[in-house]
């Protein structure tokens, strides 16, 4: 009797922690596929970069610095996606893409502003519609960015309360990085100030 | 802007879920409360009371008890489960009727889609910005629509499943919302397909349909015994099934009305849901409450030319009929209240968005796919 009672409570401690154990592969899970759609997001933002240079560049001659600082940061910024798309939710990573993003907004965002003393430039449909594509892209991100936050504080959660940190540290579950740009005043201003 | 009052999204989505959980239940209890009912007083007619129809002489105990006693309770049992079946299985099959996906919908609506190639940069724009608002909701890409003609703003959901939903947007909200905005009320759109709304308000038409079944059924008894009886001699099985007949037909009729009080009660709920969800999906509750406002502002000369209004009703964005007061039958909040409830300070009357003439908000909304050098002759200081 007393046997059998030992058997079912251990059948049950088994029982938690393989559900326990699951719920956690499971929010890793949703927070890798949230980072996903960022890195499609910051792909498909680098992608654009080089046209809207490329249709600025007639126009806006006595810029060149600028056009060759933004080149510069979306090149470094697409560097480090790639290197961060292999490491999800590693804080150094992170932190690294946050910086770079950061950086290829600031500049972006100044680009911008200066495209607004070149009427003719404001004027061409391909610019305009650069814009848009660019402000959805800028939108998408901090969307997709939304979405991979909360998804890694749900996974956070779980990896620090009380059960599940014991089958959490039992396995290497580790707490994993948000991901905060740097500069985030200035790139959440971008779209809506500059480019309306 | 000046500074926001939080929006705590999470609470309003929980009161409004709350709620809703209470409707959906006082609407089974009403289908049940019809089904016991039909079954006692059929229990009731055919049981103790029948005989005495027939055989005047016989004592007719006195009181409810006496009357408690008469009831053929296994014939009551019965009937009800069969009137409850009656009322499901009819809703059952409406709810696969209707149950299309929502293009098809949106297409019976007179909406054309927009596809992902448009050349128009307003079209191409919305569809940036339903592109946008599915990564923000994390849900399946939609199809979209625009209803032409349609000078009023408004949008809606259809399609049972996030997999085949579709969102229409009228041509007035394209032309008269800025980008913020129209990310706002397709966020809020997106907050229905989140919520599973379109699902909802089906199961609940169906069981409206459902009762609409029983009281045409207790018409339909009634009028065979009309035709069939008048021959006969059995006078007494004739009114049993006249009585039978009538009861249907009043308590179908009941269930119906309180039916669709619910329904519009449970909708009301949903709006704040999905007013609610939206700002989850946003952050931002300051574009909500403008396209809102700017509803209010359009109201006088909104009323949606659809004649399918009053079926659709229930999936707007917002009440498609202007109406004064908040009736009990409005699929809508009072607009006041939704704005309210984001941006705590509105006042009607020093608003500046809610007085603002159409012309205007279209000049606003188009600055934002115009040549700039347009806007910036010195007139324009909205931004700022």
């Amino acid at each position: 009797m007393e046997m059998l009672l030992i058997i079912l409570v251990l059948l049950a401690l088994m029982a938690i922690g393989v559900w326990l154990y699951n719920r956690l592969i499971r929010k890793r899970n949703a927070f890798r596929n949230a980072f996903a759609q960022i890195d499609v997001q910051l792909k498909r933002r680098h992608d654009l970069i080089p046209n809207l240079v490329e249709s600025v560049k007639g126009y806006m001659s006595h810029e060149r610095e600028t056009l060759t600082e933004v080149i510069e940061a979306r090149n470094s910024a697409e560097q480090v996606r790639q290197q961060a798309s292999g490491t999800p939710g590693d804080p150094a990573t992170m932190a690294e893409l946050g910086r770079a993003e950061g950086t290829l907004g600031g500049v972006l965002s100044r680009l911008f502003a200066l495209s607004e003393s070149y009427p003719e430039l404001r004027a061409s449909e391909n610019f305009r519609q650069l814009q848009e594509e660019l402000t959805s892209t800028e939108n998408r991100v901090s969307y997709a960015r939304q979405a991979y936050n909360d998804a890694v504080m749900k996974y956070n959660n779980a990896v620090q309360t009380v059960p599940s940190n014991a089958v959490a540290s039992m396995f290497n579950f580790g707490v994993v990085a948000m991901l905060e740009f740097e500069d985030r005043e200035q790139l959440q201003q971008a779209p809506r100030v500059s480019f309306s | 802007m000046t500074a926001r009052a939080v929006f705590d999204f999470s609470e309003h989505q929980a009161r409004a879920r709350r709620q809703t959980a209470v409707l959906v239940l006082l609407f089974l209890l009403i289908t049940l409360a019809i089904s016991l009912l039909t079954g006692v007083v059929a229990g009731f007619l055919f049981g103790g009371a029948a005989e005495h129809v027939g055989h005047q002489t016989a004592a007719v105990p006195g009181g409810l008890e006496g009357m408690v006693e008469q009831i053929d309770w296994n014939l009551a049992l019965t009937v009800a489960v069969l009137v409850a079946g009656i009322i499901l299985a009819t809703a059952a099959i409406r709810a696969l009727m209707l149950g299309g996906n929502g293009a098809t919908v949106a297409r019976a609506m007179g909406g054309t889609e927009v596809t992902r190639d448009t050349r128009n940069p307003a079209k191409r724009r919305l569809y940036n910005v339903v592109e946008e608002m599915a990564i923000a909701a994390t849900l399946p890409m939609p199809r979209v629509f625009v209803i032409k003609h349609e000078k009023g703003i408004n949008a809606f959901a259809a399609g049972l499943r996030p997999g085949t939903a579709a969102i229409g947007i009228t041509h007035g909200a394209l032309a008269s919302l800025t980008r913020d905005e129209l990310q706002g009320v397709v966020a809020h759109e997106f907050a229905h397909i989140n919520n599973g709304d379109m699902r909802l308000n089906l199961r609940l038409m169906a069981m409206i349909f459902g009762l609409v079944a029983l009281s045409v059924a207790g018409r339909m008894v009634m009028r065979s015994v009309f035709f069939t009886g008048r021959g006969r001699r059995d006078q007494r099985a004739v009114l049993v099934a006249m009585a039978v007949g009538l009861t249907l037909v009043v308590l179908g009729a009941l269930g119906v009305f309180a039916g669709r009080l619910l329904q519009a009660a449970i909708s009301r709920q949903r709006e704040h849901l999905a007013d609610a969800t939206a700002v989850q999906f946003t952050r931002q509750p300051g574009p909500l409450a403008n396209a809102l406002k700017k509803i209010g502002a359009l109201q006088r000369d909104e009323q949606l030319q659809n004649p399918h209004g009053e079926e659709i009703r229930h999936m707007l964005f917002a009440e498609a009929v202007a109406r004064r007061s908040p009736g009990l039958l409005a699929t809508h909040p009072p607009l006041i209240d939704r704005i309210r409830a984001l941006d705590p300070a509105f006042n009607p009357k020093t608003d500046p968005v809610w007085r603002q003439p159409q012309r205007e908000m279209i000049r606003e909304s188009r600055r934002g796919l115009r040549k700039q050098s347009e806007g910036s002759s010195g007139l324009d200081i909205a931004d700022a």
